[in-house]
């Protein structure tokens, strides 16, 4: 029975479970390139349905990655998502880990 | 060891698709959904009102830019404003509004300074009587031109960069040619740089659109 190779997989990084869903990678990746959007707006972006996104949404503001602000413009509530400095580093250390990860591939 | 060797391809698929999303959310985060085509073309379709307005009731050979009814200038404007803004916020309900980032902003920001700058020397050059077609066309020009080539260099936009020498060319020929000269190169700018770019960017506008990606799933 080979063994192993503990090298490679103890410097293999791992990716974040709460980032790696594709739907909260996708909310991500979109809120990076935004000051703040709208749940309309995210909607229409990833084509989900609104239970789903709201989910995802919430399982990322608890994660601390997104913000939410609530409010009300002409008397017609507006969900507004924003994404923090946390959520942003997240991304980043998502990215290099699976660039990390498709170089190991890749090599072996 | 084939199993092995599938189940890394896999992996490797499945890791390279997460970084094409990635990819894709973020060209399609900085994509602009707006349309703003059409508000070149409502502009030089308002403009041209304003001259048709202005000389009403007088005989052809005494048309002129300014015209002879002072306030056929700013009514049209004024309810041109209230339209576009009225269009806008009509769009802005149904589609979900347009997030906020920094390059948009630069944006609108020059294209309202544009328009206070424009209201407060019209309304002060019109009132003191100082104001006559060549100055008239020369600062719609020179400011026009300006904005449309600051918003082409944020943009990388050679189109509009287009629009800004028609309006500087525009601006110029006010300032050295008689007043049907004038009046012809205003109202070539108009339809080159208002309505032909308006359209134009109106169909890039579209094809963008058609171009959307479809749904992602959790």
């Amino acid at each position: 029975m080979p063994e192993p190779d503990t090298e490679t997989m103890t410097e293999l990084p791992e990716l974040n479970p709460v980032i790696h869903g594709k739907l909260r990678l996708a909310l991500l990746s979109l809120l990076s390139t935004v000051e703040e959007a709208e749940f309309t707006w995210l909607r229409t972006k990833t084509a989900a349905t609104d239970g789903n996104l709201g989910a995802q949404l919430q399982k990322l503001e608890e994660a601390g990655y997104v913000e939410v602000e609530k409010k009300f413009v002409l008397r017609k509530p507006q969900t507004l998502y924003r994404m923090t400095q946390a959520g942003r580093q997240a991304l980043t250390d998502y990215v290099q880990a699976l660039k990390q990860l498709l170089g190991s591939a890749i090599n072996v | 060891m084939n199993v092995n060797h599938e189940a890394d391809d896999l992996a490797r698929q499945e890791l390279t698709a997460r970084l094409s999303l990635i990819e894709n959310m973020i060209a399609e985060g900085r994509q602009k959904t707006e349309s703003w085509g059409w508000t070149f073309v409502l502009w030089g379709v308002a403009y041209i009102a304003a001259i048709v307005f202005s000389n009403l009731g007088a005989p052809i050979t005494e048309w002129s830019t300014w015209g002879h009814h002072t306030l056929a200038w700013p009514i049209t404007m004024i309810s041109t404003l209230v339209l576009m803004f009225g269009y806008i916020g009509l769009i802005g309900d149904k589609g979900g509004k347009q997030p906020e980032t920094t390059m948009g902003r630069a944006i609108y920001s020059m294209w309202i300074a544009m328009g206070i700058s424009m209201m407060i020397f019209f309304i002060a050059a019109g009132i003191s009587g100082r104001l006559d077609e060549h100055i008239y066309i020369a600062v719609i020009g020179a400011m026009l031109g300006t904005t449309n080539f600051a918003s082409s260099m944020i943009l990388k936009w050679r189109a509009q960069l287009f629009t800004a020498l028609v309006w500087w060319t525009a601006a110029v020929v006010a300032c050295f040619g008689s007043l049907t000269q004038s009046l012809i190169v205003f109202l070539t700018a108009i339809f080159l740089a208002q309505i032909v770019f308006g359209a134009y960017g109106m169909i890039s506008e579209r094809k963008m659109l058609a171009q959307k990606s479809g749904a992602v799933h959790a």
